[in-house]
């Protein structure tokens, strides 16, 4: 028998790098970077719109509006759902998820390396636009401050949890839209426990707790409203982490 | 948490009788479709030419292999482990999955550089371009794989299988989409490596790239195991179906009426310079023929064995069950 | 050899007769619905287009509940038939960006659109089984929920009085919810031609309709800016339709005359059947 029986394995945090690369590389598309900006640029500009209107009452209360209705509703889970679902779902419905998986690696850093990726592209698409828009608002300085914060948060819990959903069932943007749409639109309305499951009812609660605000879901202070939205991120990338080790890979 | 249990038993080069790879009462279910029944063979050092019809259950098998999918029933071992919960084991294998994926927008060189560093090989670059040259790829093509012809893609599927040395290669149909020449090449290409100690599993449903793979097959139809081991032999034991004998001799006339006068042959066909007969006996006709002859004063030129090839023995088992 | 003759190829000319090319779209049609609502296929196909469905009919169905419990003494809270037009909005959404990616997207991606262009199929007529599939199915959803208030108020004798004043309220319902369906279909093809992908589709479908109507929302709500710049909202903007054809207007659309609702809901129908035209004269068929 030949040689070649060294035991070669990819250290962990080689093997997250790695993943991280490729997942980067594979999610970088020119189409889906312009639609995406485009989308920002159109927040942006109707938070102006409502920075240099004078026929409002409130000026802090339309500011906040603007960036937790059009940022946190659809501009944050709709990015994050793009880019999550895609950073592992693609390279399984694609067939190349083999080339991550029959290595000597560990599953955990595909998963992180992955996931990394994914709140790369997704944070600057989304921080950015929802920043300028917070100054453009002229919402005062703790609007911008929980802007950002609340745009940190959203993006790695949207991301760790779409990409569980990209690597549990096959057409995850579209359960992802419903969820939010109709679970975070809707059924987080009807109650408490289901507010409580939903990624809004904390990025809410965050603009709230340092704006003062009102807005609905964001009764939370500020600690748990940071803390949950992170831990159930790490949850839904353990889990992520075992469905990668018990799955079919094409 | 997802590091393999400390408790797993250390992969060591086992001794050359044990096999490279074992699959021990196999089955694989998915739903309602049965996609492999009971099999049971084990394949070491060489090439091993995996043979069956589209969809008898080829892939599911090299994937089971893998380690891509858990068998319903059974065990798959390489070396002794099972390759989806033994990290060290898949540093081993080598892989050209059957689907024509790969990381589109990557440069070929990019590409198997890659499959290198995922498999810690210590010098990426260099193993790339030695794989691609395997292949007969230029590494300093930048052209993205996604420009890529099928057989180019094919070719940097195989390359990317090859970077890391591995003990067992895996090959779901690798000769789909080359041409005359590149198929002669990677033949020999995949003889060398057999020679030199590797465990190759081929598959392929294309019967006479099968036969020029090597002799040692595995025949798998609907799901099962039809055949294993050296397709000659595998012939040989097929007694129940005539065999077809080719007689290239004068007069064929006589001989052919003398042959079935004797009940040496079930039938027989004859032409102008020869005959062809067909025995449940070989070994009797082949006793008789040339005494025969020489009693009729017939001068032969020729006997030969028609079906003693691969094709007969998957007609045989495959076609006619 | 000259009398080299092949005798039999196995091959066998269809003799039966022939539908046509409306024949062609009406199976064309038929299984683009088919494979939209999964029928025909294992359970969990079903699953999504199905919950989206009983989703759009919960709130239509508990007021109808509410106002036949009442009977007569619900005058003041019971519904009218335009009402139920707007009761699921979202449900609509999500079912119009599962629907319209599924029925054109995938025949591109897969290799269908070619072969079908290979039948008595051209692409007007392709695109017009395509039309009429998604409008159709999106009619459960739009459509659905009225029909069902105008069933139950009618089952009731909560509806309308007289045969002739029946079938004008049906009319009306059937009127509004066909050409909010139409209009949905034709923004939803539009944006869904644009990329190669079902999901990317179904996000460009979310971005436009949704994206469009919370920023329009904005600017007039909390920016203070004309309301008429609702007009700039494809999702919104056609569920005025079963408002006006009742004789009322919704409170957003309150200061907003007749003409521009319907100019503003025909330009929604120009520019999306228009995008899905152009982007098919301009794709080759491989």
């Amino acid at each position: 028998m030949s040689a070649g029986t060294s035991m070669r394995v990819v250290e962990p945090l080689r093997a997250l790098r790695l993943t991280y690369r490729v997942v980067l590389a594979q999610l970088v598309t020119r189409g889906r970077l312009a639609a995406l900006v485009l989308v920002g640029a159109v927040v942006a500009a109707v938070a102006a719109a409502v920075g240099v209107s004078d026929e409002i009452d409130d000026p802090l209360e339309a500011a906040v509006r603007v960036i937790a209705d059009l940022g946190f509703t659809a501009l944050v889970p709709i990015v994050a759902l793009v880019f999550a679902t895609a950073a592992l779902g693609d390279l399984r419905d694609d067939g190349t998820l083999v080339y991550l998986w029959l290595r000597p690696m560990d599953r955990w850093p595909v998963v992180a390396g992955a996931w990394a990726a994914a709140v790369t592209v997704g944070l600057p698409l989304t921080v950015i636009p929802l920043g300028v828009a917070s100054v453009l608002v002229d919402g005062g300085g703790a609007l911008v401050g929980a802007t950002v914060l609340a745009g940190v948060v959203a993006v790695i819990a949207y991301s760790a949890l779409f990409l569980l959903a990209g690597l549990l069932v096959r057409n995850a943007i579209v359960w992802g839209l419903a969820y939010v749409l109709v679970w975070e639109g809707i059924v987080a309305g009807y109650g408490n426990i289901p507010a409580r499951m939903s990624v809004r009812g904390y990025t809410r609660s965050i603009i709230t707790s340092r704006t003062g605000v009102d807005l609905d879901l964001g009764d939370l202070s500020l600690a748990p409203s940071v803390i949950v939205p992170l831990v159930a991120a790490a949850v839904a990338l353990l889990l992520a982490a075992r469905r990668l080790r018990s799955m079919d890979i094409a | 948490m997802t590091s393999p249990p400390m408790t797993s038993p250390p992969v060591t080069s086992p001794p050359v009788t044990s096999p490279m790879v074992s699959v021990t009462n196999v089955s694989k279910a998915f739903g309602d479709v049965v996609a492999v029944s009971d099999v049971t063979f084990s394949v070491g050092p060489g090439v091993t030419a995996l043979l069956g019809p589209n969809g008898a259950g080829k892939s599911t098998l090299f994937r089971l292999m893998c380690g891509l999918t858990p068998p319903s029933q059974g065990t798959v071992h390489v070396f002794g482990v099972d390759a989806r919960r033994n990290r060290e084991v898949r540093g081993r294998i080598g892989l050209a999955p059957q689907q024509d994926a790969l990381f589109d927008r990557l440069s070929a060189r990019r590409f198997v550089e890659l499959a290198a560093e995922t498999h810690a090989i210590a010098d990426p670059t260099e193993a790339a371009a030695r794989a691609l040259g395997f292949v007969d790829l230029d590494p300093a093509e930048a052209k993205p794989v996604g420009a890529y012809s099928k057989g180019m893609r094919q070719r940097v599927k195989l390359a990317a299988a090859l970077v890391n040395d591995p003990d067992v290669l895996i090959l779901d149909e690798p000769l789909t989409g080359l041409d005359p020449v590149q198929r002669n090449r990677m033949i020999r290409l995949f003889h060398d490596l057999g020679d030199a100690g590797k465990c190759l599993l081929v598959s392929s449903h294309v019967l006479d790239e099968v036969a020029r793979l090597g002799s040692d097959v595995l025949v798998i139809a609907q799901g099962r195991l039809a055949a294993a081991g050296d397709y000659r032999a595998l012939r040989s034991l097929m007694d129940d179906r005539p065999h077809r004998i080719r007689v290239v001799a004068e007069q064929p006339r006589a001989l052919a009426a003398a042959l079935l006068a004797r009940s040496l042959v079930d039938g027989v066909s004859v032409a102008t310079d020869q005959l062809v007969a067909d025995t449940s006996d070989v070994d009797a006709f082949g006793r008789a023929i040339a005494p025969l002859a020489r009693e009729l004063g017939v001068r032969l030129r020729e006997v030969q064995p028609l079906d003693d090839d691969l094709e007969s023995v998957f007609r045989y088992l495959v076609e006619r069950r | 050899m000259s009398d080299a003759r092949i005798l039999d190829r196995g091959y066998r000319a269809y003799e039966g007769s022939r539908s046509g090319v409306a024949g062609a779209v009406r199976s064309v049609a038929w299984h683009t619905v088919r494979s939209i609502l999964g029928l025909g296929r294992k359970g969990r196909h079903k699953v999504f287009p199905v919950v989206v469905i009983v989703i759009g009919f919960v709130p239509a169905v508990a007021f109808l509940a509410i106002a036949i419990l009442l009977g007569d003494f619900g005058d003041e809270v019971r519904p009218e038939y335009w009402e139920f037009f707007n009761f699921s909005v979202m449900a609509a959404l999500v079912f119009t960006a599962l629907v319209a990616p599924e029925a054109i997207v995938r025949d591109r991606r897969d290799g269908m659109y070619a072969l079908y262009l290979s039948t008595p199929l051209t692409r007007p007529t392709y695109l017009l089984a395509k039309v009429i599939a998604v409008a159709g199915t999106l009619s459960i959803i739009t459509a659905g929920p009225a029909l069902l208030a105008f069933l139950g108020y009618t089952f009731q004798g909560l509806g309308p009085e007289g045969v002739v004043d029946g079938i004008w309220v049906g009319a009306r319902v059937v009127l509004a919810g066909v050409a909010i369906s139409v209009i949905y279909t034709a923004v939803s093809l539009g944006a869904s031609s644009l990329t190669d992908r079902r999901a990317f589709a179904s996000v460009a479908v979310i971005l436009l309709m949704l994206g469009l109507s919370l920023a329009t929302a904005l600017m007039v709500d909390a920016a203070g800016m004309t309301e008429s710049l609702r007009l700039l909202d494809p999702l919104g903007t056609p569920l005025e339709i079963p408002a006006r054809l009742f004789g009322n207007r919704t409170v957003e659309y309150i200061d907003i005359g007749t003409l521009p609702v319907v100019l503003a809901n025909l330009g929604w129908l120009l520019l999306g059947a228009g995008t899905l035209v152009y982007r098919y004269r301009r794709l080759a068929a491989v």
